[in-house]
């Protein structure tokens, strides 16, 4: 089915945006990268377990079973005739049904808290760059002060004073995580402000919360994903880190932090229960890193973090 | 490079009492450690409000942490109430001795494994080994620090016994009544205890580095002056190690200088978990059980060392590397 091309459609396909946009090249040199690829396939299997598992494995993850049915082992049956596939924690609850559960805190918290630390610093990035001078500088003294801090002992002091809730942690991990993006982003907006874009913005007199968030903003979008991505896995850590001292997130609900809290105490009698919780914060983080390091080189290959 | 220096050392002043009045807030959130006090009978209610005056919790907080930044310039920094009857700083200066000991070694066995690898990896740029050592160093950067311990614990104390001994203990520092020993027997015992803080450490701090000596060296061989190397007809071992390696080494020291902090704090989760009474321990237990002196001296002595080692580090990698000027 022979048809005329005009030129003009000729040139279109030729330059069409879509061919060339910055999104689907980033798309091609992520799926050029093994090990970005395998750490995507692992967090999809990984956040389909954590979404769809417990509507499957219909087990109340609080519910203790009635008797003396603490730490049994993996695959043993209850007096009720329900097989515990990885047996029951230390108030004789089925550990399969809190891992389920514990994994959408646990990612609940991760992506919450990065991305909320990613915007929180793109912000304070945007404010100190776009502005400068007095401004930048206060901003960015007090951005030093808060890398200068050592961040598990106060995010310690802080999750035990405000509060050991899920949102409250998510707070915390905040608190001490915006920084490296604030950096980063400033000094993008430090090259972005000078260019002829923002210039003819600000000569047709669009005022400055509009140029900062409508025209400078977008285009750091590629750093705060990065930003992001590579932040998920520390904030994983950090939940898994407090909980697991018990300033976290509190039982009966479960995250993977703090069902390591109440194993540590069992680690002689029964080591699988601390072996479970670990194996996922450490897939899982895993996963993150190899994905946000993929996306890293995919999105700008002259970075470094 | 002088007058830079002298800058530096002024933006430290702002610096350190900005994190001081940081720090200083956080832990007065934690409140009153004499309120506690209230519910026990026996101590007399005008009691408590004297001592709540000296230290000053009838105060508002900015003007307490007044009174507290001129007793520090007096050199007093209070006495500890997690350990009483001792000065906090006392407190704080016998636990560095041990966190030395199990950061110090840490350190030196992760720099030790790290930069040769990831030379090694970066010589043979995707190769198995290099995809190896890329996943190792992801795993030790992924792996939660106490969870990995907890690990080595059942590996190393329940499942590998020697006639019902376990092959290493699972924490502590050393074995109760091993000092009457002669030397060498409280040494192999301390080496021990060792192991498992020393491997937990390492593993963690290892993947971060080969990772930047990696891609350092992958810089460095890109570069003119080492294909006029090649040109000449220098063996590649020459190349690598004798002119790429000793510029792939710079950017190593701004770690080594960046870590030094570090050594000093310890580690706080894995100090817990290995039960070892250091520095890390010490801050989580003064901050948790409201021991407010000597938390701000573990906490401004960790954030003074940072700042202290990051001029250290810029100053350092100036005199290495005489590409960089500082104006």
């Amino acid at each position: 089915m022979a048809r005329d091309i005009t030129t003009e459609e000729a040139r279109e396909e030729l330059i069409s945006p879509e061919e060339f946009s910055y999104w689907k090249m980033v798309w091609k040199r992520l799926r050029k990268h093994k090990l970005a690829m395998v750490g995507m396939y692992m967090l999809i299997v990984i956040i389909i377990i954590c979404l769809i598992g417990p509507l499957i494995y219909r087990v109340d993850p609080n519910y203790q079973i009635e008797g003396p049915y603490e730490l049994l082992s993996p695959g043993a049956v209850d007096p009720n005739g329900v097989r515990h596939p990885l047996g029951t924690d230390d108030f004789a609850r089925d550990v399969l049904a809190r891992l389920l559960y514990g994994g959408r805190v646990s990612l609940l918290i991760g992506f919450s808290a990065s991305i909320s630390a990613a915007l929180v610093g793109a912000v304070i990035g945007l404010i100190s760059g776009y502005y400068g001078k007095t401004i930048d500088n206060i901003l960015m003294r007090i951005t030093d002060i808060f890398l200068c801090l050592p961040t598990i002992p106060l995010l310690i002091a802080l999750a035990s004073v405000i509060g050991k809730g899920i949102l409250q942690l998510i707070f915390v991990i905040v608190v001490f995580g915006w920084m490296t993006d604030a950096r980063l982003v400033r000094g993008v907006i430090l090259s972005l402000k000078e260019q002829e874009f923002t210039e003819a913005a600000r000569a047709i007199g669009v005022p400055p919360s509009r140029i900062m968030f409508k025209h400078l903003l977008p285009n750091t979008l590629a750093y705060i994903i990065i930003g992001t991505t590579l932040g998920i896995g520390s904030s994983i850590i950090y939940e898994a880190s407090i909980s697991f001292l018990g300033f976290g997130v509190q039982a009966p609900t479960a995250s993977w932090g703090n069902m390591l809290q109440g194993a540590q105490n069992y680690i002689w009698r029964a080591p699988f229960l601390v072996f479970y919780p670990g194996i996922l914060i450490f897939i899982t983080v895993l996963a993150f890193n190899f994905f946000g390091d993929g996306l890293r080189d995919a999105l700008d290959p002259r970075l470094k973090l | 490079m002088r007058n830079y220096i002298i800058r530096r050392l002024l933006q430290m002043i702002p610096l350190i009492l900005g994190i001081s009045f940081l720090v200083f807030i956080i832990l007065s959130l934690t409140g009153d450690p004499f309120a506690a006090l209230m519910e026990n009978p026996r101590v007399k209610i005008e009691d408590i409000r004297r001592l709540q005056h000296q230290w000053g919790f009838d105060l508002p907080v900015y003007l307490r942490y007044f009174k507290w930044l001129f007793s520090i310039f007096k050199g007093d920094w209070g006495p500890s109430l997690l350990y009483p009857g001792r000065m906090s700083y006392d407190v704080v200066m016998a636990r560095i001795p041990v966190t030395l000991q199990v950061m110090g070694i840490s350190f030196l066995v992760a720099l030790i494994v790290a930069i040769p690898i990831g030379i090694y990896s970066a010589v043979h740029q995707y190769s198995f080994a290099d995809y190896l050592v890329t996943s190792l160093s992801f795993f030790g950067m992924s792996m939660p620090t106490f969870w990995f311990g907890l690990m080595l614990m059942i590996l190393f104390s329940l499942v590998i016994q020697i006639n019902g001994m376990p092959l290493l203990p699972p924490g502590g520092i050393m074995t109760p009544g091993i000092l009457s020993e002669p030397f060498w027997v409280r040494f192999v015992d301390r080496l021990k205890y060792l192991v498992m803080p020393v491997i937990v450490l390492a593993f963690n701090s290892m993947g971060p580095w080969s990772r930047y000596m990696r891609s350092s060296m992958l810089e460095v061989v890109r570069q003119d002056y080492i294909r006029t190397a090649r040109a000449k007809g220098l063996s590649e071992r020459v190349v690598i190690y004798k002119h790429a390696l000793r510029n792939a080494l710079i950017p190593i020291v701004t770690l080594v200088a960046l870590s030094i902090p570090g050594i000093v704090s310890g580690a706080a989760i894995t100090e817990f978990v290995f039960n070892i009474p250091g520095m890390g321990q010490l801050t989580l237990n003064a901050i948790t059980k409201n021991d407010f002196p000597t938390a701000m001296v573990c906490l401004l002595l960790i954030g003074f060392l940072t700042i202290f080692f990051n001029l250290v580090a810029d100053i350092v990698y100036a005199i290495v590397d005489p590409r960089i000027r500082y104006a």
